[in-house]
């Protein structure tokens, strides 16, 4: 209320000099005299929007009394007329701006009263419309996905039910290899399997496509492995294959460091060490500097055990006999392949240490991504 | 396959470290994947010297000595009576770790302290086979004086580095030392020499006087040698081979099992010995028959199992009775025994596949098996058999008798692989590789090479050992190996010659990221299941004995009843997450996945033509969660696939709540007249469902065909102008029967709505107080606007009529009123 009183105070003054301006020089009209002061009164009276409201009805409206003295001055003798015209314009200007500064003001200090009392706690809990969140492996995928699609790569997915001539004889598999085994793959009869790797989907790209062949193949594969702390039988991959005229395992090296570097950071370097997978020849296992201790290789780092290094995949050039299997000649076209283990890559990115996880589907653990 | 160092550093020279050559050899494709040593537990045992040695004064069999370590002088009691002064002795000193975990610490024996331990080989582990020199009962004594205080493991040999190798399965010849010294010779560009074998062949008579072999199935047994032994003396090997087993990890027996088990660790090839007398004779000699098993007959190996053979079983006989299966493992029958006086060895060679095949229907894995079915060379028989000899006559167990049977009827011969070192030099990306570089490498891993007349083409000629090598490929990974992988230089940019077609997500990928962007925008979480399932399942998901999706393709080797067969319905994993969410105290669990189902075949298609239909699958519980919140989650992800023209329609499936369940169908369009298309479902969760998974709360499932989605979705948006004229909304309260579906009013009012019907919202559905029984009221809000003009008053009065027409006629409605709003 203090506000509002010091303000009629304020309002007070401004009409007085306004008035003095405006009628100073002229003889007194006391009609006009009157209802300055009453205006003036009324202003430093009104304690809120409805009473300066309710006065510029009363004194502007089409019935106030300004309107009224206006519309009354034609009863005035004709030399009289013109000045007191004059000054009843000025009045009603001076009221005008002098009632609509006071609705103003008052707006404001209305606004900054609201303003005060709307005042909350920040720090109260936010109204979260909560999104969801892709799985930790999908995140994976993506981002894999990404760089591959930017590197003129195509996207393929393939059957996880498969023949056995795709999944091994087709991948120049050895019939006496361990992967054959009943006790390592999934059968269904002699001829169908559950894929233990994406690789076969290599062969149904090679039949139905000339070189040159550019595809990435991520899916599920499947390996008889009980489940443990380590193990599931299913478990992801993502299939790399380029085929074309002059490939050369220093391209094969080149693809590899890309991809570790997009995954784990600008300084991470591979070591390759030479393996032995049917499908390709020359082979090799892909180490990454540890994402741990990243390589500074401490006593205690118990993801590269000491060593500094991580083992992730394996990758080759494509053996001569699984291009010419698929109709490729391989005098003319050579190629590399690469099978990421991505269920491994993202327990490596996000300290995943039981792989059990990523298939419990526990919302304590999927809202973490 | 552990190796200790000495082992191979007795055959090839290695100046590294054994982490340096381990570092190395890995780096060649011999992968070490540990570096132990066998006595790691043993420590805190130095040499000292007895200084003074005085009988207990108050125990009659202790000993007090005063011993003297270099950096003092101990007081150690002890039981032992062949010391002396002055004696060398092993001493365990305070805080000494010895074998089976004994820790030294300081004590009083009978009141007087003894600070230590004086130590047997007992105490470290071995026994005096492994340390013939040591005293019966008694401490160890150095046989010459050392410095004192120094470490006490190297003078007894129990400090060595034993290398433990992953060998890759296609280097069979790399599990035996002599593999792996050939390698590291290669390694370092040194030159191997095998080491040379001679027999002096001092038993009586000549071989043919003995023994005669049948192989009856030469594809199966390619090589058989057999050569005997006289004389023999059973008893323990010497310290120095025991210990080499020992760390390779073999447990030794005695001396003739043992040199077979060290022939095997040292190349590779499995060597057996059987007791002639056991073998049956005819016509004066000992008969060995090679030949196969019938089908069911018994035979008790010489662990003392019976086992079950085949008629796929190579078994190693004579002319009355087996004596053992042939590769995988000897006959109780003809074992050696303490009393056996002279020897048949054999050492053959085996079809790996069909060892491979026996050994896993017999449920058998022995290290000889292990070893023949990953392949070995024949040529390797001859090599073992007279290493075997030689160690018999080295350490006299026996005198070898001359000559020796050899049935090889096809003997492998080098083979050669004609190349082109230009063309490796391109596989491998290396420019600056010369032909003579390529020669070079090659020669240091055995394969001598020669250029021909072809131009620029060359030959190389393969050792029988590297079976493993059979094209210009295999010989460029070995230039690789040992030029480095890592030396390889990588090359960035590969070369896209304009042919290839624009890079892609590809539809399917494209498909996948809409729905998977728009279902974690409405709050689901992506969850991943495995496609196993019980036949269980369908028992839980209440499905008829008769439903269709009951045909599942069943796996042959499952890892257990409960992963038996391959889901048909997308829902189990995801309804056992549901549950585990809800026993973990989650509030609410919205999840989604998609995945496949798996079947023999499509429907109406052949049956040897396995089916992977892929699914998007919502399943959820939740506060806030109800049918028609995942029906509206649903509508939201199709329309950010853009599908249009679905309609919900009342269903029942056995799984879900029989009022609660629709039916997701394209329904036919303008012009169209094909019955609505199914593409999914959504529901509540049946009770009796929730139960079999426990959860305890309502749940609620929806699923999608990805097929189906992937033909209706994300064809071109066709644009409209986004009007600035302000709407018109119109509401509309009607009455109709308790039947009419909220799809048919709204039907009912778009199809006379005109072109300015922008939205049809329905805010109200009331039953009860003022409206007669078998009656709804329903309230709906129609909005109008167009794109040219603000809509008059008078433009809809048409269009609502109609609607109010539409709806008497068709629904039986009863229409209140239309109320103006602003």
């Amino acid at each position: 209320m203090g506000v509002f009183s010091s303000l009629g105070l304020f309002y007070a003054i401004i009409l007085k000099k306004t008035l003095e301006q405006v009628l100073g020089k002229r003889k007194d009209n006391p009609m006009i005299d009157n209802l300055r002061k009453k205006i003036e009164t009324a202003l430093a009276e009104a304690k809120d929007m409805t009473a300066l409201e309710n006065l510029r009805v009363s004194i502007l409206g089409k019935k106030g009394e300004i309107t009224d003295l206006l519309k009354s001055l034609g009863q005035l003798p004709k030399e009289e007329r013109a000045q007191a015209g004059q000054a009843a314009n000025e009045l009603r200007d001076w009221a005008t701006l002098a009632i609509k500064s006071a609705i103003d003001d008052m707006a404001q200090v209305q606004q900054q009263n609201a303003l005060a009392t709307e005042s909350i706690d920040v720090t109260l809990p936010g109204r979260r419309r909560k999104i969801g969140r892709l799985h930790p492996i999908s995140v994976t995928h993506k981002k894999l996905e990404d760089l591959f699609v930017s590197l003129g790569f195509n996207i393929l997915e393939g059957p996880h039910i498969e023949t056995v001539y795709n999944n091994f004889d087709a991948l120049n598999t050895p019939h006496n290899h361990p992967s054959r085994d009943e006790a390592d793959t999934f059968y269904f009869n002699d001829n169908l399997l559950l894929r233990c790797h994406t690789s076969p989907m290599q062969v149904r790209v090679m039949e139905a496509q000339a070189p040159p062949i550019r595809v990435v193949i991520p899916g599920m594969t499947y390996r008889r492995d009980e489940i443990d702390a380590t193990h599931t039988p299913a478990f992801h991959q993502m299939e790399g294959l380029v085929i074309d005229k002059g490939i050369t395992f220093g391209d094969l090296k080149g693809m590899l460091e890309l991809i570790v570097r997009h995954i784990f950071g600008p300084g991470t370097a591979i070591r390759l060490r030479p393996s032995y997978f049917p499908f390709t020849e020359p082979s090799a296992e892909v180490d990454v500097t540890c994402y741990s201790c990243k390589a500074k290789a401490p006593e205690g780092c118990r993801v590269c055990k000491g060593s500094g290094w991580v083992e992730l995949w394996g990758c080759g050039m494509v053996h001569p006999n699984v291009l010419r299997m698929s109709g490729i000649d391989p005098e003319v076209y050579t190629g590399y392949a690469f099978g990421l283990g991505t269920d491994r890559i993202t327990s490596a990115i996000n300290g995943i240490t039981d792989p059990r996880l990523y298939f419990d589907n526990d919302m304590q653990f999927l809202s973490q991504f | 396959m552990n190796i200790p160092m000495s082992w191979l550093k007795a055959i090839i020279p290695i100046e590294d470290t054994a982490e340096a050559f381990a570092e190395k050899i890995t780096n060649a494709g011999m992968a070490v994947e540990a570096i132990t040593q066998p006595d790691a537990e043993i420590s805190g045992v130095v040499v000292g010297q007895i200084k003074s040695l005085t009988r207990h004064p108050d125990a009659d069999r202790l000993w007090v000595t005063q011993t003297d370590i270099g950096s003092e002088v101990l007081q150690i009691c002890t039981a032992a009576d062949n010391l002396k002064e002055g004696d060398y002795v092993p001493v365990a000193v305070h805080g000494a770790n010895l074998a089976n975990g004994l820790k030294i610490k300081k004590s009083k024996m009978r009141g007087q302290e003894s600070n230590g331990m004086l130590v047997s080989v007992e105490e470290l582990g071995y026994t005096r086979d492994d340390y013939p020199e040591a005293p019966e009962d008694g401490i160890y004594v150095f046989s010459q004086a050392y410095s004192l205080g120094i470490d006490a493991k190297p003078i007894f040999g129990l400090d060595e580095a034993v290398l433990e190798f992953d060998i890759l399965s296609n280097r069979p010849d790399c599990n035996a030392v002599i593999g792996i010294a050939r390698e590291a010779a290669a390694l370092y560009s040194q030159p191997f020499v095998a080491p040379a074998i001679n027999v002096k062949e001092e038993g009586p008579g000549h071989i043919t006087d003995y023994v005669t072999v049948d192989v009856q199935d030469t594809d199966r047994c390619p090589r058989y040698i057999a050569r005997v032994v006289t004389d023999v003396v059973v008893g323990p090997s010497p310290s120095w081979l025991r210990r080499r087993l020992n760390m390779a990890g073999i447990r030794p027996i005695n001396n003739i099992v043992d040199i077979t088990n060290y022939v095997m660790v040292e190349y590779g090839q499995p060597l057996h010995a059987f007791d002639i007398n056991t073998v049956a004779r005819m016509n004066e000699k000992y008969g060995v028959v090679v030949r196969t098993a019938a089908d069911g007959d018994k035979f008790t190996t010489l662990d003392g199992e019976e086992r079950t053979l085949t008629e796929s079983t190579l078994m190693i006989a004579d002319y009355k009775k087996p004596i053992g299966i042939a590769g995988i493992m000897g006959g109780d029958n003809s074992c050696i025994t303490d009393n056996t006086k002279t020897i048949l060895f054999e050492s053959a060679n085996f079809d790996s596949a069909n060892i491979r095949l026996s050994a896993r229907k017999l449920g058998m894995r022995t290290d000889a098996s292990g070893r023949y079915e990953k392949g070995l060379d024949p040529n390797l028989s001859l090599v073992c058999v007279n290493r075997a000899m030689e160690l018999i006559e080295e350490l006299g167990c026996g005198k070898v008798v001359p000559g020796m049977v050899d049935v090889y009827p096809n003997p492998r011969t080098v083979k050669t692989i004609a190349f082109t070192p230009k063309k490796i030099k391109e596989l491998l990306g290396i420019e600056t590789l010369s032909a003579n570089d390529i020669c070079a490498y090659l020669t240091r891993v055995g394969i001598e090479t020669r250029p021909t007349d072809t131009n620029g083409e060359y030959m190389a000629i393969i050792p029988t050992h590297r079976a493993d090598i059979s094209g210009s490929a295999d010989l460029a990974e070995e230039v690789a190996r040992f030029y480095g992988h890592n030396n390889i230089p990588s090359r960035y940019v590969q070369r896209v010659d304009g042919k290839q077609e624009s890079t892609s997500y590809g539809p399917s990928c494209t498909l996948v990221n809409t729905i998977k962007d728009a279902a974690v925008a409405l709050g689901y979480y992506e969850a991943k299941t495995f496609p196993f399932d019980s036949v269980k399942v369908f028992d839980k998901l209440l499905l008829p004995d008769d439903h269709k999706d009951r045909n599942a393709m069943v796996i042959r080797n499952p890892l257990g009843e409960d992963m038996g067969i391959m889901r048909t319905l997308s829902l189990n994993g995801l309804l056992e997450s549901l549950g585990r969410n809800d026993s973990n105290s989650n509030e609410s669990a919205y999840l989604f996945e998609l995945a496949r189902t798996y079947h023999p075949n499509k429907e109406g298609e052949d049956a040897s033509s396995p089916y992977e239909p892929f699914f998007l699958t919502l399943a959820a519980f939740g506060p806030d969660m109800d049918f028609l919140s995942i029906k509206g989650d649903v509508e939201e992800i199709l329309a950010a696939l853009n599908v249009v023209g679905i309609g919900f329609a009342r269903h029942q499936l056995p799984f879900t709540h029989p009022g609660k369940t629709a039916l997701i169908q394209v329904l036919p369009g303008r012009g169209q007249n094909h019955p609505p298309a199914p593409i999914g479902y959504i529901g509540e969760l049946h009770p009796q469902v929730c139960e079999n998974y426990q959860i305890n709360k309502k749940a609620y499932i929806a699923v999608l065909c990805m097929e189906a989605l992937g033909e209706l979705a994300l064809g071109a948006r066709r644009f409209k102008v986004p009007s600035i004229f302000p709407a018109l909304t119109r509401d509309i309260a009607l009455v109709v029967p308790e039947a009419v579906t909220a799809a048919e009013v709204e039907l009912a009012i778009r199809e006379r709505g005109g072109s300015h019907l922008e939205d049809v919202k329905l805010f109200d559905v009331y039953q009860g107080k003022q409206i007669a029984e078998g009656y709804k009221s329903m309230a709906y809000a129609l909005r109008f606007r167009a794109n040219d003009r603000t809509l008059a008053d008078k433009d809809v009065q048409k269009p609502l009529r109609l609607i109010v027409d539409n709806l008497t006629k068709k629904l039986g409605a009863e229409v209140r009123d239309a109320v103006k709003k602003a």
